[in-house]
């Protein structure tokens, strides 16, 4: 098979995690596909499986996907052991099966980690994220009407670092790629993100200390700098961040009017 | 009143500072130890006993350096040990096919083992001189007499080996852990990681093969 032709199609061996519910008892299903595309994405080869099963009755598999452009972070597939699938620096979704040869073997399960309970299938509950930005990943002081774009100015190599730390899409491959499922990437991201602008540097001790304690009260594991987060990162986000939220906790522990 | 000290020392973020600056000190008392040490080749054996000597003469104060010793160590290991389990329990159902994305590596990945071994030589090693009554009547004939013995050698320089493997991630990683992380800072921290495993791994290890091999000549 020549990869990339548009006009072959390949022979897939899909092996998936199928779990009814969250209490339920799941396991790996195997499917076979004869006709997938090379230039389908990673998606709609699953489309095609999906209503492959609902043609034959059988219940579609459940992922999630909304904008499959690469940047709403709802795609959560960890593909032979790696969350969004061997191609660094991109989501699943915008992974296409030229990459694959004919005959391979695929293997598709859900993030794991304890924070992130299965719903259904490949579909997890990344509602902690939310409670983690909840907790304090917001400027939350009032700016007023738009001010002129030159009013606050703001250097460039910051600007740079603070949007590559708002690159952060919130998908989880962090917690998934941790071999402790720890959610610090996602975090860092965040809590760097605003600390390094003007507008959130006003509430910067207080952003660090509730999101790292919003980040543990959800049972997520513990950094031990293996770096298999920024492996793992769609968005390439970077493990300087991680050093950047541990100073600014620091920080914050020192000089927060705070008592706890 | 001190909550916020407890706020900090129990959270995910607070822990890992304190497992970093623990380890860091570590590093520098095992250079010390290692240039105390290193009086095992001077003379015949007398500048060691004048170092040991030396120590001693500090008395109570020895003692209280030997209890912040201890601190430091205890800290690090029930740290350690409390993230490890938490990190365990963090995933209850594992993946069916894992892979790695490339970063993680031997050292990193064995942290745990490596620690768990060193603590178990840590006691071989305090009840073969520390808790040896004979060692401060001759320390380095004893320490002669000791490393000279094909087994205890093995172990002590398998022991040199795991402190290698295990500093080769932890330096570095103590660093990152407090927040120490620059691009002017970052490249000298990879090449300082491995060269002070390497050296402390490398000096521990010649002491054993020294008086093993040469019989201490």
């Amino acid at each position: 098979m020549s990869a990339g032709s548009g006009h072959d199609t390949m022979r897939i061996t899909l092996k998936i995690w199928r779990q009814a519910g969250p209490d339920a008892k799941g396991g790996m299903v195997t499917y076979t596909l004869d006709t997938v595309s090379p230039d389908m994405s990673f998606l709609e080869m699953l489309d095609v499986l999906n209503e492959e099963l609902l043609a034959k009755g059988e219940e579609p598999v459940a992922f999630e996907h909304d904008c499959r452009e690469g940047i709403c972070g709802a795609c959560s597939l960890v593909v032979d052991g790696i969350p969004h699938g061997p191609q660094s620096e991109t989501t699943v979704c915008q992974l296409h099966m030229r990459h694959y040869a004919d005959g391979a073997t695929i293997h598709i399960e859900p993030w794991r980690a304890n924070a992130f309970p299965i719903v259904r299938d490949l579909i997890v509950d990344r509602s902690a994220f939310d409670r983690i930005i909840a907790a304090g990943g917001f400027v939350s002081v009032a700016t007023g009407a738009p001010q002129d774009a030159n009013a606050t100015p703001i250097g460039g190599e910051i600007a740079e670092l603070a949007m590559d730390a708002a690159a952060c899409i919130g998908c989880g491959a962090c917690v998934a790629a941790c071999p402790n499922a720890s959610a610090m990437l996602f975090t860092a991201a965040k809590v760097s993100h605003l600390a390094l602008l003007p507008q959130g540097k006003v509430e910067r001790e207080r952003r660090a200390l509730a999101m790292v304690g919003a980040m543990d009260a959800e049972g997520f594991g513990n950094c031990t700098n293996h770096f298999e987060c920024m492996g793992a990162c769609p968005k390439g986000i970077s493990v300087e961040n991680i050093a950047r939220m541990n100073r600014e906790y620091l920080r914050a522990t020192l000089v927060s009017r705070d008592l706890g | 009143m001190l909550r916020w000290i407890a706020n900090a020392l129990t959270s995910s973020v607070g822990r890992k500072i304190v497992l970093g600056l623990t380890g860091l000190l570590l590093v520098g008392f095992l250079f010390e130890h290692l240039h105390g040490n290193l009086k095992l080749y001077e003379g015949d054996g007398e500048a060691f006993v004048d170092y040991v000597n030396w120590l001693q003469g500090y008395g109570w104060l020895l003692r209280v350096a030997e209890f912040g010793l201890l601190g430091l160590f205890v800290a690090h290991i029930v740290i350690a040990l409390r993230l490890t389990l938490e990190n365990r329990e963090a995933r209850r159902t594992g993946y069916v096919v894992r892979s790695s994305t490339g970063k993680k590596t031997a050292a990193s990945a064995s942290m745990f083992v490596t620690g768990a071994l060193l603590i178990a030589f840590l006691i071989k090693h305090l009840l073969d001189f520390r808790f040896h009554h004979e060692f401060f009547d001759d320390p380095s004939g004893e320490v002669r007499e000791h490393l000279a013995s094909p087994g205890t050698a093995a172990i002590y320089i398998l022991a040199a080996l795991v402190l290698g493997l295990h500093l080769s991630h932890g330096f570095r990683s103590a660093f990152q852990s407090i927040g120490a992380s620059h691009p002017k800072l970052d490249p000298i921290l990879e090449k300082l990681g491995p060269l002070v495993a390497a050296l402390l791994a490398l000096g521990f290890a010649s002491f054993p093969v020294y008086f093993l091999f040469f019989g201490g000549k």
